[in-house]
């Protein structure tokens, strides 16, 4: 099977350096691609200083048409496979060769990464709030359980790359697992641990937390009927 | 319709109508947007002017004034433009991010040609 990391980056000149050694160095047959979309400061300097695989948006475009890019790479490299992973050291590439693994017995479309599946409690507070409320939507409109829905390291199947790279406004997020969930596709979960980020800011800013949850709840529980 | 009203309604149209061909000799809008003003300016010249029609409709529908049915008209007449307005702009974000996949894409496939 050949995967492909598609490492979308957006201002994440502190850690990337390190992140794709890491990968690099963990999975060396696993082939990664960094997107860096339309960063200001030197995310992209770094791409060409150290010699790696990078794709360069001209203008920041947000984190769904960056992964995309990294989609349409796959498809027409001709990927089996496509995991995403965080430019921020939030993801550890170890567990790549067991999402792999996972895809390949249980025929899954999607594999998401999960910090919950053995039972670990959810942590109190907003973002633990969040999971829950957008994991019992899942639950309630697809009958399938995903115990850490967003989790952002997920692993993706030819189908599910055809689906990003030629779809419209199809986003890495819970949505898109709930959407797969309802038209049948195989989603299931591996155990992982995931790290503190190690530097950079989020995609996901306080100022835009209520925008992503209103997005995503809407999502699940309305527009995906119509869809 | 009182004959101020009627008198606002037109003065008003007539200077959306000014307005908007203004902005077309300016190259500020396309033809084909321009088209809903121009006749929604027109429309409404024609309220003020013959506005019998109107007074007509609003008391079959129990309106208490016309100029109340004229309002309810125009802000619906702008939900529904506004509501296609926001979906050209969705399609337009869709098309420059795919535009700058693209780029990105073919940049990369070159840099990848000159290395080999």
């Amino acid at each position: 099977m050949r995967v492909l990391a598609v490492v979308p980056a957006y201002n994440e000149e502190e850690c990337l350096a390190d992140t794709i050694r890491n990968l690099v160095a963990t999975c060396p047959t696993v082939d990664y691609v960094v997107i860096n979309d339309g960063s200001a400061d030197k995310t992209w300097e770094i791409v060409e200083r150290e010699g790696m695989n990078g794709v360069c948006l001209p203008v920041n475009t947000g984190l769904t048409s960056a992964f995309r890019t990294g989609m349409k790479y796959a498809l027409r490299n001709g990927y089996d496979a496509v995991v995403q992973f965080d430019a921020d050291g939030q993801h550890d590439p170890r567990f790549i060769a067991t999402m792999e693994e996972e895809m390949a017995s249980s025929n899954a479309d999607i594999v998401i990464a999960s910090r919950f599946l053995d039972g670990t409690v959810k942590p109190s507070g907003a973002r633990g709030a969040g999971s829950r409320l957008i994991s019992w939507l899942i639950k309630a409109t697809t009958g399938t359980t995903i115990t850490d829905p967003t989790s952002g390291m997920r692993m993706y199947n030819r189908s599910m790359i055809e689906m990003f790279a030629k779809g419209f406004d199809v986003a890495p997020e819970p949505d898109t697992v709930a959407l797969a969930c309802r038209k049948g596709r195989r989603v299931v979960e591996v155990q992982v641990v995931m790290h503190e980020r190690q530097g950079g800011e989020s995609y996901l800013k306080l100022s835009s937390v209520i925008r992503y949850m209103s997005r995503t709840c809407l999502s699940i529980l309305l527009f995906q009927w119509f869809r | 319709m009182p004959i101020q009203q009627r008198l606002l309604l037109i003065i008003g149209a007539v200077f959306v109508f000014f307005f908007v061909t203004n902005k077309i000799k300016k190259a500020k809008i396309l033809m084909g947007d321009a088209i809903f003003w121009v006749v929604l300016s027109a429309i409404l010249v024609l309220v003020g002017v013959f506005p019998e029609l109107i007074m007509v409709i609003s008391a079959k529908l129990g309106f208490m004034s016309p100029s109340n049915f004229v309002f309810l008209v125009v802000v619906a007449l702008l939900l529904v433009k506004s509501f296609t307005s926001s979906a050209q702009i969705s399609l337009l974000t869709h098309k420059v991010e795919e535009l700058a996949q693209e780029i990105a894409l073919y940049e990369a496939k070159n840099a990848e040609k000159d290395r080999k």
